[in-house]
């Protein structure tokens, strides 16, 4: 009676199987992103926040030695508004260039003098990261 | 990188207009700021100084000839910017050639002092410095 009551008992108890959580393939433990997948073509699949492209591009506008952090807002205007000249627009865009990994044509450079466009371009560019 | 500037050093023909000398100073202003990371790199001044500063001096270089209207003196000052751009990239020169030019400017290490020459009168001071005031 009781191996075929353990028997039947063992037929229907299901527990969750906790070893696939468990498992975790060799090269994460050496791999830097901790076992995240991560895409290896540098454009599609992940791409960059609106809020963080503004967030960054503030914080570089904002660092710039010329001009008042506190009057920076997303609207503001390079030149108009926070007083700065053509060379300095330049040293921004470069100083965006550097810390979104882009290089930016000289067209498009010329065209970016606000906060604003410098977002718009930046979230729009497949490259940005 | 050199081989890339090399091909700019190329003397071009004068240029026509007041519009196009500006523009080829900010080309200029741009192909430095795109070589700094390789100079950072070369004269390892990661230690000394950042990106940001280096560009905000050579912004400060071009900005010292903001007065000039004449095309052809633009393009010479340009051209003399494009030679040492190139001497810089192809490491013609030491790290403390960059350092002392470029980090720490014209004064040297005099100007975060005030200490020195306490006693000497404000003449003095200002003839050590320059002549031309």
């Amino acid at each position: 009676m009781t191996p075929a009551l353990r028997l039947a008992i063992l037929r229907h108890i299901r527990l969750p199987s906790r070893a696939s959580e468990l498992y975790q393939p060799i090269s994460a433990l050496w791999f830097p992103l901790n076992g995240r997948r991560r895409d290896l073509s540098s454009h599609g699949g992940y791409h960059l926040a609106r809020e963080e492209v503004a967030d960054r591009v503030l914080a570089v506008v904002k660092s710039f030695p010329k001009l008042d952090p506190s009057k920076v807002t997303t609207d503001s205007h390079f030149q108009k508004d926070l007083g700065l000249d053509s060379l300095d627009n330049v040293e921004l865009v470069m100083a965006l260039e550097e810390e979104f990994k882009l290089e930016i044509p000289d067209m498009e450079a010329d065209k970016i003098e606000s906060c604003s466009l410098a977002i718009e371009y930046i979230f729009n560019h497949p490259m940005s990261g | 990188m050199a081989s890339s500037l090399r091909g700019v050093a190329r003397v071009q023909p004068n240029s026509k207009t007041l519009e196009e000398a500006r523009s080829r100073t900010f080309d200029f202003f741009k192909k430095a700021c795109r070589s700094l990371p390789t100079v950072m790199d070369i004269y390892n001044l990661h230690d000394v100084v950042t990106v940001s500063q280096l560009r905000s001096s050579i912004a400060a270089q071009i900005r010292k000839n903001i007065n000039v209207t004449n095309p052809k003196v633009i393009d010479m000052l340009v051209f003399k910017g494009i030679e040492e751009l190139t001497n810089i990239v192809d490491h013609a020169k030491q790290r403390h050639h960059v350092i002392g030019q470029y980090v720490l400017g014209p004064e040297g290490l005099d100007k975060d002092l005030g200490m020195q020459d306490q006693g000497s009168s404000h003449f003095l001071k200002r003839f050590y410095e320059t002549n031309y005031f």
